[in-house]
């Protein structure tokens, strides 16, 4: 038997699903032309995709036709060789369409395995977030804002021909930068694009994780009922009515927490949240109304708290709020947990506002998609400056 | 109409209009933690219409993405009762469920109380295959149900392909704008509410709505609850999948679907059409009606658009603006008024 090679790619369903495309694509046909059968597909319990909700690509390939066949005769890989995350925020777990419970980034890959990343943070950064992994893996990063467009217009930013030349880096046994640049003159025929896929070639390095380093918490995961054990018809149970929240300073009761589906949180699918100045709040109630995911809890005091295990990152909240800087939307990597900010706020104001203009002046940059024509046109240029010098 | 002598409706919910914002019930009978995409403003049409409704009611959904994505295995988003039903059967189901609760309730084996009924369809479960079954539970007087139509132009659940209800020119799966033939969808998009209306003379209620006026529509599923009878609305939801934009737009395009003068407010209620909201104000003056650009260019399905053609859209919606008998509702063209227009 020959060798297998499994590289998924983990990426933000619509909004990087031409950009997934592409790379596993890139890698298959590279391949290819080096003589190695292989195969790109997407998983179909992704589908369909969603914006933001994460989703699976995977790039097969054998050294001959009997190896790659073998391989294939499962639905997808458990393990595989490089695992790339083209959006940094995946790194803190993903719950997919095609699962319950929260995945680890890391989670199918190989002792000595890759994980690239797109980012534009510092190993250190990226390695708090990924969940602990038994063994070392390897952790390379792509530097940038992580790209996103929707399914129509694409942001050619070169980052799927700067990840393909990061895996023939990191992977020389399954694609050589020779066959990668061939490719993308076949391709895109375009020669910068085969300049940028070289530069990232020659600049990748990558960081060993160890097994005492990252998150330490334990993923959560659901054990459902099979279709036999359910009740006559199929029927499951709607969820329950939510309750009134209760002040922890004079343990009065107000307001309203709603129950939430306890199976599904999408929290993993968020890449930026709102902070909330619960000072210049005026209770207009729009963010909690407007909320399409009723992610806001109404405090006994009557103000929004947005509960994060439930917010999904759409920036509704603060396009709607009336007030300045009342609600901000701020890059998902400046946060490190799932905390309440009202209780926050509730216990030292003072220093609320302090981490609160901390985190509102410091936001790393993010892109969601498409906001008008000739955007991409302007933020393309940023990341070939970022291709070309590093 | 005087349908009393032959037409036994039970009284319906009774449900009057929320005074405002700061008066909403805080309860949620549509929660977190369905699978759709950020910035989906038809889930929040689902939130809204089950607050308007309240906690005695059943909803019915056919297929799209409010069933695929509100209820995946084991798991809902929904606090009050829920079914699926086919794609092009909301019609059919709202009916069968209202004539069950009324025949159990006639026969005592339920207890006599007021039950909502809505059944919701997108664009593809109403205005393409739902079409008939919708008409028929609109002809029938004696059955309280609610049809809510959410409108997101496409079939965007299983990635984009267009609808009855897709804009001229809109970049879907299937009609990819190309060198040589830029603008593959060339029809314009059903008038799904005025015809609902003008076509089923003992329907009470029909109203179009979009939830970036959240109370407004809140009040219009409220009223078409509450009046008795088969009802229907039609609602527009940006869809940032589909629309391809960036969610934190999705309250905004909304409005400007509505400041532009393309999707217009109105309800029909007994007969009477009343434009109501910024269409009111568009129609009256008050507010001046935005150029179509505004809303096409915030949108990567209109990316491909050149000049000629926002011209040619813009010159359809002032068409229905400026020639329709009424403007935004009825698209028929008086003789006089075209006299006076050719003088």
């Amino acid at each position: 038997m020959g060798r297998l090679f499994a590289v998924e790619i983990v990426y933000r369903g619509i909004f990087q699903k031409t950009l997934a495309k592409n790379i596993s694509r890139g890698i298959v046909l590279a391949a290819h032309a080096e003589g190695k059968p292989g195969i790109s597909f997407g998983r179909y319990g992704d589908s369909p995709e969603r914006n933001g909700i994460p989703a699976k690509n995977f790039a097969i390939v054998g050294t001959d036709d009997v190896t790659l066949e073998e391989g294939m005769a499962k639905y997808e890989p458990t393990e595989v060789d490089i695992s790339i995350a083209v959006d940094d925020t995946l790194c803190k777990g993903v719950e997919s369409w095609a699962w319950y419970g929260l995945q680890p980034i890391n989670r199918l890959l190989k002792p000595g395995g890759a994980l690239i990343v797109t980012s534009r943070e510092q190993p250190d950064a990226l390695i708090a977030m990924c969940h602990r992994k038994e063994y070392p893996y390897r952790l390379a990063i792509v530097k940038g804002t992580p790209s996103f467009s929707g399914l129509w217009v694409y942001k050619d930013d070169h980052t799927d021909v700067r990840i393909l030349g990061a895996v023939a880096k990191l992977l020389p046994d399954l694609v050589g930068l020779e066959a990668v640049q061939k490719v993308i003159l076949a391709e895109w025929r375009d020669p910068l694009k085969a300049t940028s896929a070289a530069r990232a070639y020659e600049r990748t390095t990558t960081t060993t994780v160890r097994p005492d380093q990252g998150n330490p918490e334990k993923p959560y995961q659901f054990e459902l009922p099979k279709w036999w054990e359910m009740r006559e018809g199929i029927a499951i149970p709607c969820i329950r009515p939510g309750q009134p929240m209760q002040d922890m300073d004079n343990h009065k009761t107000g307001g309203f927490r709603p129950e939430r589906n306890p199976t599904f949180k999408k929290f993993t699918t968020r890449t930026m949240r709102p902070v909330v100045n619960f000072d210049t709040c005026i209770k207009c109630t729009l963010c909690w109304l407007q909320c399409p995911d009723s992610c806001f809890d109404v405090t006994p005091d009557g103000l929004y708290d947005a509960n994060m295990e439930a917010c999904c990152g759409c920036g509704v909240c603060e396009a709607v709020c009336p007030v300045t800087d009342c609600v901000t939307m701020v890059n998902e990597v400046a946060f490190h947990d799932n905390a309440s900010q009202w209780e926050m706020w509730k216990k030292d104001k003072d220093a609320y506002q302090t981490w609160l203009n901390g985190k509102i002046e410091h936001r790393p940059e993010r892109s969601h998609g498409f906001r008008y024509r000739g955007q991409y046109e302007e933020q393309t240029p940023e990341m070939l400056e970022i291709a070309r010098e590093g | 109409m005087d349908t009393t002598a032959t037409v036994e409706t039970q009284p319906g919910v009774k449900l009057d209009p929320f005074k405002g914002v700061k008066k909403l019930p805080l309860e949620e009978f549509f929660t977190s933690g369905h699978r759709t995409c950020q910035g989906c403003e038809s889930a929040l049409v689902m939130k809204m219409m089950a607050k308007a409704a309240g906690p005695r009611t059943i909803v019915l959904g056919s297929t799209g993405c409010m069933y695929v994505a509100n209820t995946t295995y084991y798991s809902t988003s929904w606090v009050i009762p829920w079914m699926h039903t086919q794609l092009g059967s909301s019609g059919s189901a709202a009916m069968g469920s209202a004539a069950g609760l009324k025949a159990q309730m006639r026969k005592g084996k339920m207890k006599k109380e007021p039950i909502n009924v809505i059944a919701f369809c997108g664009d593809g479960g109403g205005a393409d295959m739902g079409l008939s079954a919708i008409s028929a539970a609109l002809t029938h007087p004696d059955y309280n149900l609610l049809i809510l139509m959410y409108d997101n132009e496409s079939y965007a659940n299983t990635d984009i392909q267009l609808s009855g209800s897709t804009p001229y020119g809109a970049h879907t799966t299937f009609s990819p704008p190309g060198a040589t033939k830029r603008i593959m969808h060339h029809r314009w998009k059903k008038n799904m509410a005025g015809m609902l209306a003008a076509g089923h003379p003992t329907c009470r209620y029909v109203a179009t709505m979009c939830m970036s006026y959240g109370l407004q529509g809140m009040n219009c599923v409220r009223k078409a609850l509450s009046i008795g009878g088969p009802t229907f609305i039609h609602s527009l939801d940006p869809c940032p999948k589909g629309w391809d934009y960036d969610p934190i737009l999705s309250h905004e395009l909304g409005e400007l679907a509505v400041a532009t003068g393309i999707w217009p407010l109105y309800e029909v209620k007994d007969g009477v059409v009343t434009l109501y909201g910024k269409t009111k104000q568009l129609a009256e003056g008050q507010s001046p009606r935005l150029p179509v650009r505004e809303y096409l260019l915030k949108q990567g399905r209109f990316a491909h658009f050149r000049e000629e053609d926002i011209e040619y859209f813009q010159k359809k919606v002032d068409e229905m603006w400026e020639r329709w008998l009424i403007p935004g509702v009825i698209p028929f063209v008086k003789d006089v008024e075209d006299e006076r227009i050719s003088a």
